[in-house]
């Protein structure tokens, strides 16, 4: 029975996105204010400009990789909305995936669909898709990555790994954490790995036992650290990359290389947005940035990725969640697109939190929407009112960070740590954990 | 303009000037009748408020009522050329939308269109826009009848600025109407400038106020992110030592 409730579930959330993508049609040829994304446009215009064999990047402000345009030709030969049912398509796929990762460690039912739910139902991921934004492409594949990494499929896993690196850069962040749990404890070859399984386990009894598995010293890393699976993986995600890379800079030159690549490594836009930086950036936009500054302002983003992964690497879901909500909140520039990265990983870890709704999980998800209100109602004082509350804007991102770090720390302090992979050859020993 | 910005390159107002005086095919107009409008005051006014605003110019025609009916055999236009401050910009695409929409005869955008760049990073850029006169555009007034053309305009981010705004002052905008004369053969059109004609320009300068950063933040605001930054930092560093379970002490305590 409830299985019929996670295909009710996908049914309505595919209608709904139907729905909601004719509504925006609708409105943006009767209303002045578009329901469509602005980026969308800019997508079709490339589409349209590679159907006609010219380079998608004389579209200006067009800053992805020729792929995305490649996917959107449709638009210019079928309909205009394609792209939004392939985003949205994809949302769908996000949801589907986010289901299978969660039953591969034998989660509840009920535990399933609601994590599934939190996806499907969160008003700003069906608006994403149906507005025409192309981020659930990117979570379709990273969840698909955890997937084949789970399955043991290791080679698969570093093919889309290049891929998604190439499309979007950001999960470069998760290189080193996938290499670690790459341990040749965990991964034979011609052997699926061993999941851990979901444990209903309250407080820290559980744990004991998978710690005693774990054995994570300097001594294993050292002497392990090029394991066949390792070099393999690394190997074909570079390969598949460069390739890509090299593919499109021959047919579009450096115009791609600027535009998809260059252009994002050394973004420093000096308009408003919810990074603490904004404003330091504009008041510094006519001086060079000094290599010190530069640093400086990097460090914090360095430490807390480095210390993240250490901690968490073997829990790679929880893993991937902190890494990518310190990422955003120290990066910048920060828009609300970025969100959608760790959005669709927030269903991996709810079934191992200890988070109450009431009143714990409420009150995260109040201050944490509560500070972005807080900033949008200076920022639309600024851009719809003109007047200068430069000052205030920035005191309300400094607030953003504070509220991001405090629901990081929430998550961190109730997440019940359990690495996902189980050692090989303490299968049948008495200290592996025990099915409930 | 397209040949004028191909050619010479430059949106200097001097150079244009020059220009207008020189090279315009205006010969032509004198030998029409006098039932052709005529363009008098012109009136500009910035509406909105922030960075997305209007820039509306109203154009008011001196035309013998009789010559209304006249008008669909006389095709003419009402072309404005704006010339845009250092500091603002219009949105090609959003211009292409509007034309689309059917708002104007046509629109183009020359010069300096970076939707991003701040504005001491920027250039100038010229709008030439083109409007039908015809009698279902032209807006009734006890003055006469008028054409207005409302120019969607987006502000750049100012170079910093001790009173906290930046003053982006916009120059008059050339005029031209220009009409294509049946009869004769099909191509012949003629091209006349209200300057001199004794049209002038009803409304004061047009400013724009734009908040602007002030450099006297600039050290407090930077101290204050870095340090924002590091404090963040080392409460996630501490929370993640504190409550994760992959730190051998803790094995070694519960075994």
């Amino acid at each position: 029975m409830t299985s019929v409730n996670i295909r009710a579930l996908l049914l309505f959330s595919a209608i709904f996105r139907v729905i909601l993508i004719l509504y925006g049609e609708w409105q943006d040829s009767h209303m002045e204010v578009r329901y469509t994304d602005v980026d969308y446009l800019v997508f079709s215009d490339a589409a349209s400009l590679m159907a006609s064999g010219d380079s998608p990047y004389k579209r200006t402000t067009y800053r992805y990789s020729p792929l995305l345009a490649f996917l959107l030709i449709p638009n210019a030969i079928i309909h205009r909305s394609w792209g939004k049912f392939l985003f949205s398509a994809s949302d769908l796929l996000v949801g589907f995936f986010i289901r299978s990762i969660l039953k591969l460690r034998r989660v509840p039912e009920n535990l399933c669909t609601y994590s599934v739910m939190i996806w499907l139902l969160n008003p700003f991921t069906f608006t994403i898709g149906t507005r025409g934004n192309c981020e659930p492409i990117v979570c379709a594949v990273i969840l698909w990555i955890i997937i084949c990494l789970m399955n043991g499929n290791v080679l698969q896993a570093a093919f889309w790994y290049g891929l998604v690196v190439h499309f979007r850069i950001y999960p470069i962040i998760y290189a080193l954490p996938i290499i670690l749990i790459l341990d040749s404890n965990f991964f034979h070859s011609g052997q699926k790995p061993f999941l851990s399984y979901w444990t209903a386990g309250h407080g820290k009894t559980t744990q004991s036992s998978t710690d005693a598995t774990y054995h994570y010293n300097m001594q294993n890393v050292l002497t392990k650290i090029f394991t066949r699976q390792r070099v393999m993986f690394g190997l074909v995600s570079a390969i598949v990359f460069f390739s890509f890379t090299g593919l499109f800079f021959y047919l579009y030159g450096w115009a791609f290389l600027h535009e998809a690549l260059l252009y994002h490594l050394t973004r420093t836009d000096p308009r408003h947005n919810f990074s603490v930086y904004f404003y330091h950036i504009y008041l510094h936009y006519e001086k060079e940035i000094s290599v010190l500054e530069k640093f400086i302002s990097f460090l914090p983003q360095f430490m807390v990725q480095l210390v993240l992964i250490s901690c968490f690497a073997q829990d790679f879901p929880i893993c991937f969640f902190v890494q990518t909500v310190a990422f955003v909140a120290f990066n910048k520039v920060i828009t609300a697109q970025y969100f959608v990265w760790f959005f669709c990983l927030l269903p991996l870890i709810l079934p191992w939190s200890s988070m109450k709704l009431k009143w714990e999980g409420i009150c995260c998800f109040s201050v944490w929407m509560g500070a972005q209100i807080h900033w949008l109602m200076w920022g639309y004082m600024l851009e719809f009112k003109g007047k200068n509350v430069f000052l205030q804007l920035w005191m309300a991102s400094l607030v953003f960070l504070a509220a991001n770090t405090l629901v990081l720390i929430m998550i961190i302090r109730h997440h019940r740590y359990s690495p996902v992979f189980r050692h090989l050859e303490l299968k049948s020993s008495k200290n592996s954990v025990k099915l409930e | 303009m397209e040949s004028y910005h191909g050619e010479y390159g430059s949106l200097l107002d001097s150079d244009f000037q020059d220009f207008i005086a020189r090279g315009l095919p205006s010969g032509l107009c004198g030998m029409l009748p006098d039932d052709l409008p005529r363009l008098s005051v012109l009136q500009q006014n910035l509406i909105g408020e922030g960075s997305h605003r209007l820039l509306s110019s109203s154009i008011r025609l001196n035309i013998e009522p009789k010559s209304l009916t006249k008008l669909p055999t006389h095709s003419c236009e009402v072309i404005l050329i704006e010339r845009l401050p250092i500091g603002v910009f219009a949105d090609p695409f959003e211009l292409q939308h509007l034309l689309q929409r059917g708002v104007f005869n046509n629109i183009a955008v020359f010069g300096d269109t970076n939707l991003e760049l701040p504005s001491f990073l920027s250039n100038h850029s010229v709008v030439e826009v083109h409007m039908d006169v015809g009698p279902n555009l032209l807006i009734s007034h006890k003055n006469g009848p008028y054409i207005n053309i409302a120019l969607p305009l987006h502000a750049r981010y100012p170079p910093l600025d001790a009173s906290g705004y930046s003053r982006v002052k916009f120059g008059a905008p050339d005029v031209f109407m220009c009409c294509s004369i049946e009869g004769n053969s099909p191509n012949q059109s003629c091209l006349f400038s209200p300057t001199g004609d004794g049209a002038e320009l009803g409304s004061g300068e047009i400013v724009w106020r734009i908040p602007a950063g002030r450099k006297t933040h600039a050290e407090v605001v930077s101290i204050v992110t870095f340090i924002s930054a590091i404090v963040s930092t080392l409460f996630i560093v501490l929370a993640s030592i504190f409550y994760s379970k992959a730190i051998p002490y803790k094995t070694l305590k519960q075994s």
